[in-house]
């Protein structure tokens, strides 16, 4: 919770970050949403395209947040901060919980900024504010997620520049791999066996059923993959965090 | 405070048994070292740059595990009972460990959460640190705003708040200039007079061990060479120095040679009319020197005596300088926490 409070604090203190942070979704939406949506390329089972892809973009503006959240990581490796929490009276487990959910939280103000702009762009969003709830919360699991890979990544690549590179190396694949800009049925056949594979993937398609289609009935099945794969990163992550101040 | 456990002494807040730490299978960082320390002091642990000093910290504040070798805080082993030494200790990394962008009263608040500190007693808690810190006055600025020292108290106010047994601190003062080193300092001891903490702290300047520690160990390439009061390390390796200057006559062979002869003397030189006479112990040899000249009729018309310094202890058990040693990578730490602090 601790760690929670402290992202909001620096966040009050500067919000650039979220607002240079959320352009290139921004862009996705404008541009690239707008210019597929005229051609109508992408068989989208009757939604248009701008809001076939609106919760795509809003995951991966999320889980961008969540994977760079790691290079905070990395800095307060440089400096002694990971140390001091180290030796804090604290289990280990709970520092990287507390580290994914803050990083969630700044997730979050990531798609508060995001959805309005979709809005105006005239995405129509199921008129249920409980429907946005709960996908506020699935972002929220999957940010957490990937803060977890993040926390993972960075025990193991312990310099800025590396961390950079694997990043990309990690969400562009994902994000391409998965259902958040053409339907999975598109993709080559040994994609769409790994797409299976992809976290995303089912968080794309139980985000889009909440807000766009309506259509909740893979929600069970997506939620329980997405908790699965926050619990197995966790147990990971919090496994090597030990190791990132050797 | 000290709990039975096993067969080791309890009596010693830290007793560190043959510890042996290998970075990457081949660089001994820790070669055997042997430690133990009274609760109640301030101990200082000093050597160069690379002696094994963060090392011989971390593995105290189970950051790190020992290649080989036991080592115990109140009698906790702290590998394996690491969480339990975990809630006594106070730790100052050597990097600057708070967060920048955040105000210095949000900083302690956030770690007074994360310590489990109660919610009632938090606010009061961060102020009293704050304010013995001498930070009060700044508690709402960010701490970009801050200067190294201001940092530097920071970050020991936030060790403050969990009233540790024993407080590390990993080179508190590197990279401040002498005023801010001295304010640092002042709280540190301050505090300590008040709670009867244990320090214990790494650093290079001598004049700080020197200074402010009850007891000194040097350490060098990862083993300890000497341990002992500043004073008695001092003493220890008997290189007092007597300078006289000969009035009207200098002093001939044969005197030098009735010099050389006492039992307390270890050399002399004599440069027209000034003698230097290297000897164990100046308060003790100096009397009989001068009984020597007395009865040959030589006027002394002056004395001084010089006591080795912390150096001089350094030179003669590890071989070099420390001050030759303290080189180009002291400057980088120094860059780098300027750098961070700009970032």
């Amino acid at each position: 919770m601790a760690m929670m409070e402290l992202e909001l604090r620096r966040l009050r203190h500067d919000r650039t970050e979220i607002y240079t942070r959320a352009i290139q979704p921004i862009l996705w939406l404008v541009v690239y949403g707008t210019i597929m949506s005229s051609i109508r390329a992408i068989p989208t089972g009757g939604i248009p395209y701008l809001d076939f892809i609106t919760p795509g973009v809003l995951l991966q503006s999320t889980v961008f947040v969540s994977v760079f959240y790691g290079l905070t990581i990395v800095w307060e490796r440089d400096t002694g901060i990971l140390k001091k929490l180290l030796v804090a009276p604290v289990p280990r487990y709970a520092t990287v919980v507390g580290k994914t959910i803050a990083s969630g939280v700044r997730a979050l103000f990531q798609a508060l900024i995001i959805a309005p702009v979709a809005l105006i762009l005239g995405v129509k969003f199921v008129p249920n504010p409980l429907n946005f709830l709960g996908a506020l919360v699935i972002l929220f699991l999957v940010s957490g997620g990937f803060a977890a890979i993040s926390i993972l990544v960075a025990s193991f690549m312990k310099t800025r520049e590396r961390f950079m590179g694997i990043g990309q190396a990690i969400i562009m694949p994902l994000f391409f791999g998965s259902s958040a800009l053409y339907p999975v049925k598109m993709m080559p056949p040994l994609l769409q066996h790994l797409v299976v594979l992809n976290p995303l993937t089912y968080a794309v398609d139980a985000v889009r059923g909440l807000i766009i289609s309506g259509d909740v009935s893979h929600l069970p099945v997506d939620a329980a993959a997405i908790v699965a794969f926050d619990i197995l990163m966790f147990v990971a992550a919090s496994m090597s965090f030990r190791k990132i101040i050797e | 405070m000290a709990r039975k456990e096993e067969n080791i002494s309890t009596e010693n807040l830290v007793e560190v048994k043959g510890l042996v730490k290998i970075y990457q299978g081949k660089i001994r960082a820790l070669d055997g070292v042997d430690l133990s320390i009274k609760a109640g002091q301030i101990f200082a642990l000093l050597g160069p740059n690379g002696a094994g000093k963060t090392t011989l910290m971390r593995i105290l504040t189970t950051q790190l595990k020992p290649t080989s070798g036991q080592a115990f805080i109140f009698g906790r082993d702290v590998v394996k009972k690491a969480a339990e030494v975990r809630t006594c200790i106070g730790y100052v990394p050597q990097e600057m460990s708070v967060w920048t962008d955040i105000t210095g009263y949000e900083n302690l608040l956030i770690y007074a959460k994360i310590y489990g500190i109660p919610a009632k007693d938090r606010k009061k808690k961060v102020w009293e640190a704050l304010e013995s810190m001498g930070l009060g006055g700044f508690a709402k600025a960010l701490v970009k705003t801050f200067s190294g020292g201001m940092i530097r108290r920071l970050e020991v106010a936030c060790a403050l708040l969990l009233k540790p047994e024993i407080m590390f601190l990993d080179e508190p003062t590197i990279g401040l200039d002498p005023s801010a080193r001295k304010a640092v300092w002042e709280k540190i001891l301050t505090f300590k007079r008040e709670f009867g903490t244990t320090v214990f702290f790494n650093t290079h300047y001598m004049d700080e061990a020197d200074l402010y520690s009850d007891e000194i160990a040097i350490i060098d390439r990862g083993r300890m060479v000497k341990l002992g009061t500043a004073e008695e390390l001092k003493h220890s390796i008997k290189r007092d120095v007597i300078r006289l200057g000969l009035g009207s006559r200098s002093a001939g062979e044969s005197v030098l040679n009735k010099l050389r002869g006492l039992s307390l003397v270890n050399e002399v030189s004599a440069d027209n009319s000034e003698l230097t006479i290297a000897v164990g112990d100046v308060e003790a040899a100096l009397p009989a020197v001068i009984e020597v000249l007395r009865n040959e009729g030589i006027p002394i018309a002056k004395i001084a005596a010089t006591k080795p310094t912390l150096d001089d202890v350094f030179l003669a058990y590890a071989g070099t300088s420390l001050q030759a040693q303290a080189g180009p990578e002291v400057r980088d730490v120094r860059s780098m926490r300027g750098q961070i602090r700009k970032g």
